[in-house]
């Protein structure tokens, strides 16, 4: 007897179906012929005929074959010639994707690197952002339970101060009333000079309360704390506590430090402790903390502390916030004389060291650069639609084999996912090398926190996301435009593949449009902030910048005691330094522009009448005598002089200097020199006004003009520290530093001086925050025109080279050659305007987001909104001028043999 | 049924065998409408049989009139498991070659239900047109 499974086997032999089930079913059918031909035989029938009977029944054996094969699941397939799936796990089959996809990619090396490179940048530039703001916004604040710090204010809103700080008396009513705070504290900068060793240096203290180290949930690393004893006037305060900075640097991280002497001020003090090193209050400049010993005899009208509190378990703010209000109305209430229109103002620390304009420039910046991340994912996203054109024949093939829709999406997503982790990856590199840049210029931005940014995990998994997220983005529309393939038209030899092609440009073509309306609404931002940079460089500040010195002096309280003890140091002083060589004139004032030391007091006019609710009160300095001359400020009237230094028997002329501001705003139409004024900060005294200086932005070139007033240092000579401007005529100011040093040593050897800064360099400082935003937009924006300017390209190119055939024929009918390059450039500018104008309107609509960054120019400066997509528009030329002259280009011989 | 009417005993005249021919080729039509799976998941519904078993039934229940040939009847049963109405399962018995016994599932029995009432109405109503 023939054997019947064998017979079926061999028939079966082409099957693609798994080995076992290959064999169950031969065995099967053969059994079932076996037990025909049996039955035939015993029937009687001849073994031959019956032989051949039953095999007559195997003659339709391709009809069992096709049958089977369409029931049966397929073999496992060879994953590179075919898209079907088996039974194996999910992560078989991932796995068996990724070594697909890699090798597909691995094939196309120009894609896949113009598709890494491109989002890449976007994924890096992205959470380069992200880390500043993971570290600035989103990481708590480095102190125990950062929720429950409080800063508090004496407030004074009708006169213009709604965040001031609070006098000795009333911290302590506050600290002694209140019950929603666990421990209220309370901290002023003090300086002094240490003379223990070596050149005398200025040392940066603060003096705070006992509580203040409690209230930051610091305890000292060595030693202790203040004691109450130590905290209060009269008691043991010549303690001090130091940074571990100042430990290494001065003290030699000596572990015996506890219980040494500094000699500070020419008194000794002791060291009772250190800070720890992650002690982080006051930045890196801050040396030793000594007890501030809050004074309740001191004026009630003498602010100058800087308050903190910590809540109380599970207080909340609103309640501490009603509490002070009700204990500064009692004090208001109290005493009426010096708290009359003081309330308080409470603020959670994260709102008070995260200001809200550094949050409104980051959230800008993360938004531009998520912007610049969408642009890249539609261009990869078109590049992957050009490719799934190009790959509709490899689809179509598998799935004539059997492959599944869903199994074919799958895998272009899983290449689409393979991308974006490889960019994502490398993304994390850009992103930390920007970082470390973007760190770098931080300070000069005016960023806080700047020294904590670093990497970390929410970094990385931001990354991850983005890049998981962007693969799904660019990924699923090509992924699904290509799984969609019309099998017979894609299969045909020389085919363009192009069953789908006009869904698909149109998809390119939409895309292309959203990137250049995203690249127009971020270089409109990025313009508008270079436009008001460019303004703000023409602010003219009211004095000579150039080669101008600024340093600062202080003189100690142990050896200068009175006013006209710091007048005569100075009197000597300067005459010194005028008569150096290379120096154009000297002064001394008590602040300088853009520096420290500037002070504000009320005003008293005769003859005005102030409108309610405006404040009369001018910003002020004490200034030597040529002062003005120094600086190159414009002046009418006379200077200080020799006239208003008080004679011996006690009198001097009380006058002033104001403000062509100051002039204008209260002596509106008159000319003020010869009129009074009474000042408050200067103990209520009525002066003359003798001259009227030019105004000066004293406060930053974007800060509003107010009024200002000029005291003489020789008349009101308390002022410690003051500040030194030198006007050199050398080239290098600075060389006159040590010559500075000399002649002070000369006078008193513990004289230091510090803050040496050229005021060139201070305004560019000041100007760092905007420089900073502006070079990062104009950065994104660069970038996203670059890539939508690719994009336009792309689309271009591809049309041309989809539409070779056409144009060879529109040739070959008799189109000029310059009808083609209309074609081509006509398509792609339509593509470009419809971006630009959409970019314009959403622009249009944005701007009042980006209105606290700009200057003087208007958020819809219409110069930026016309000139922006204007160079766009060249831009967008010029990328579709190269595709359509290739198609200008075009034999219409060569492009009909083609097909 | 009407079908069986054409059947003759002993040997056949050409007339006859046109008309089984015809049948034939009827019932292959019909079988490709479902009447083949209607076949089958009555065999099965009271109790499991082998491929071939079924094929001798048929055969003997027809009296030779319909016969299923491997290359309709494996892909068949192959369709009605992978559709879950019928399960088959190698089973051994003592002295014998395994087989494969299919046997009806829940599922196959709904289908088999609607298959019936449909297929007597179909027959019923040929049957009154042919009979009038």
């Amino acid at each position: 007897m023939r054997n019947w499974t064998s017979e079926v086997r061999d028939r079966l032999a082409r099957l693609e179906i798994p080995p076992t089930r290959h064999a169950a079913i031969a065995e099967e059918v053969g059994q079932h012929l076996e037990d025909r031909y049996t039955t035939l035989v015993a029937r009687g029938m001849r073994p031959e005929s019956a032989d051949r009977a039953v095999l007559q029944e195997l003659s339709d054996s391709d009809v069992l074959a096709r049958e089977v094969q369409r029931i049966v699941p397929h073999r496992e397939p060879d994953p590179d010639t075919l898209g079907g799936g088996g039974r194996r796990s999910w992560l078989e089959a991932l796995w068996q994707d990724l070594r697909y996809a890699t090798r597909t990619l691995r094939r196309t090396p120009g894609f896949t690197a113009m598709a890494i490179v491109t989002l890449a940048l976007g994924a890096g530039a992205t959470t380069a952002i992200f880390t500043i703001i993971n570290t600035i916004v989103l990481r708590p604040l480095p102190f125990a339970e950062p929720d429950r710090l409080v800063r508090l204010w004496e407030s004074n809103p009708e006169k213009g101060w709604p965040e001031f700080s609070a006098s000795h008396p009333t911290f302590l009513d506050w600290r002694a009333r209140s019950r929603s705070f666990e421990r209220v504290a309370a901290q002023t900068p003090a300086g002094f000079t240490l003379t223990s060793a070596g050149d005398p240096e200025i040392i940066r203290a603060n003096a705070v309360t006992e509580d203040f180290l409690p209230v930051l949930g610091v305890t000292p690393a060595l030693g202790r704390n203040f004691t109450a004893e130590e905290d209060r006037p009269g008691g043991r305060t010549t303690v001090a506590i130091v940074t571990h900075r100042f430990w290494q640097r001065r003290l030699g991280s000596n572990p015996g430090v506890v219980g040494t002497t500094l000699t500070l001020d020419n008194q000794p003090f002791e060291v009772i402790g250190v800070l720890p090193e992650s002690f982080a209050w006051g930045g890196d400049r801050l040396d030793l903390l000594v007890p501030l010993a809050p004074d309740p005899a001191r004026s009630r009208a003498d602010h100058r502390l800087l308050v903190i509190g910590r809540l109380a378990p599970g207080g909340t703010l609103e309640q501490a916030r009603s509490e002070m209000n009700g204990i500064a109305s009692q004090i208001a209430h109290d005493f009426p004389a010096s708290n009359q229109g003081w309330s308080v103002r409470l603020s959670s620390f994260y709102d008070w060291l995260i200001p809200q304009p550094t949050r409104d420039s980051l959230r800008i910046l993360m938004t531009a650069v998520a912007l610049v991340l969408l642009i890249a994912c539609g261009n990869v996203a078109s590049l992957m639609l050009a490719r799934g054109a190009s790959r509709q024949k490899e689809i179509s093939v598998r799935v004539a084999l059997g492959a599944e829709r869903s199994r074919i999406l799958w895998q272009l997503l899983v290449e689409a996912m393979l991308i974006a982790l490889i960019a994502g990856a490398i993304g994390v590199g850009i992103a930390s090398v920007s970082t470390r840049l973007l760190v770098a210029a931080g300070p000069a931005a005016g960023l806080p926190r700047v020294d904590e940014i670093s990497l970390d995990v929410r970094v990385f998994l931001f990354a991850f996301a983005t890049a998981v997220l962007s693969g799904v983005f660019f990924g699923l529309v090509p992924a699904l435009q290509a799984s969609r393939p019309q099998l017979a038209g894609a299969l045909k030899e020389g085919s363009r593949g192009d069953s789908g092609g006009a869904a698909r440009q149109r998809l390119r073509s939409t895309l292309v449009v959203a990137e250049v309306a995203l690249s127009v609404a971020l270089l409109i931002g990025a313009g508008l902030l270079i436009r008001s940079f460019a303004r703000l460089q023409h602010v003219q500040p009211g004095f000579d910048v150039e080669r101008l010195l600024t340093m600062r002096v202080n003189l100690p309280r142990t050896t200068y005691r009175t006013g006209p003890e710091m007048r005569t140091f100075y009197q000597r002083l300067l005459p010194e330094l005028a008569t150096a060589p290379g120096v154009r004139a000297v002064a001394t004032s008590s602040g300088v522009p853009l520096g420290p030391g500037g002070a504000s007091t009320e005003l008293s006019i005769p003859g005005y009448t102030p409108s309610a609710g405006v404040p009369v009160s001018a910003n002020w300095y004490l200034v030597s005598p040529g002062y003005f001359a120094a600086m190159n400020i414009p002046l009418r009237g006379r200077d200080f002089d020799d006239r208003d230094v008080p004679k011996p028997d006690g009198s001097a002329l009380p006058v002033t200097i104001i403000s062509e501001t100051m002039a204008r705003r209260y002596w509106p139409g008159v000319d003020p020199i010869g009129k009074t004024v009474a000042i408050s900060s200067f103990g209520g005294q009525t002066c003359t006004i003798i001259g009227v200086a030019g105004d000066v932005r004293n406060f930053g070139l974007d800060a509003e003009l107010g009024p200002m007033l000029y005291g003489s240092a020789m008349v009101f000579s308390g002022w410690n520290p003051m500040n030194l401007v030198l006007r050199s005529a050398l080239e290098n100011p600075q060389s006159h530093v040590e010559a500075i040093r000399g002649a002070i040593r000369k006078l008193d050897p513990k004289v230091p001086i510090y803050d040496v800064n050229e005021v060139a360099d201070l305004l560019s400082t000041s100007l760092g925050p905007r420089r900073f935003n502006m070079y990062l937009l104009t950065c994104f924006a660069a970038i996203a025109l670059t890539l939508a300017s690719v994009g336009l390209f792309g689309v271009l190119a591809y049309l041309v080279s989809q539409r070779t055939r056409d144009i060879g024929i529109r040739l070959a009918l008799g189109a000029a050659r310059t009808d083609i390059l209309r074609l081509i450039l006509g398509q792609g500018m339509m593509l470009a305007l419809t971006g630009a104008a959409l970019g314009v309107i959403v622009a249009f609509s944005a701007a009042n987001t980006i209105e606290n960054l700009v200057f003087s120019v208007s958020p819809r400066d219409p110069l930026t909104f016309i000139a922006v997509p204007a160079v766009l528009l060249g831009i967008a030329l010029i990328a579709c001028y190269l595709p359509a002259r290739r198609a200008m280009s075009v034999d219409p011989l060569v492009a009909l043999r083609s097909e | 049924m009407r079908w069986r009417e054409s059947q003759v005993d002993g040997g056949a005249s050409s007339e006859q065998y046109i008309a089984v021919k015809y049948m034939e080729r009827i019932l292959d039509r019909e079988m490709k409408k479902g009447s083949a799976e209607l076949v089958v998941l009555a065999l099965v519904e009271h109790r499991a049989r082998h491929g071939y078993e079924m094929s001798q039934v048929i055969e003997e229940r027809s009296e030779g009139a319909v016969r299923f040939r491997v290359a309709s009847l494996y892909p068949l049963l192959y369709r009605l498991e992978k559709r879950g109405w019928v399960t088959g399962r190698w089973v051994e018995k003592a002295g014998q070659r395994r087989r494969r016994y299919y046997r009806i599932t829940p599922a196959g029995r709904k289908v088999l239900a609607q298959q019936r009432s449909g297929w007597e109405r179909f027959v019923g109503a040929i049957n009154r047109i042919v009979e009038a």
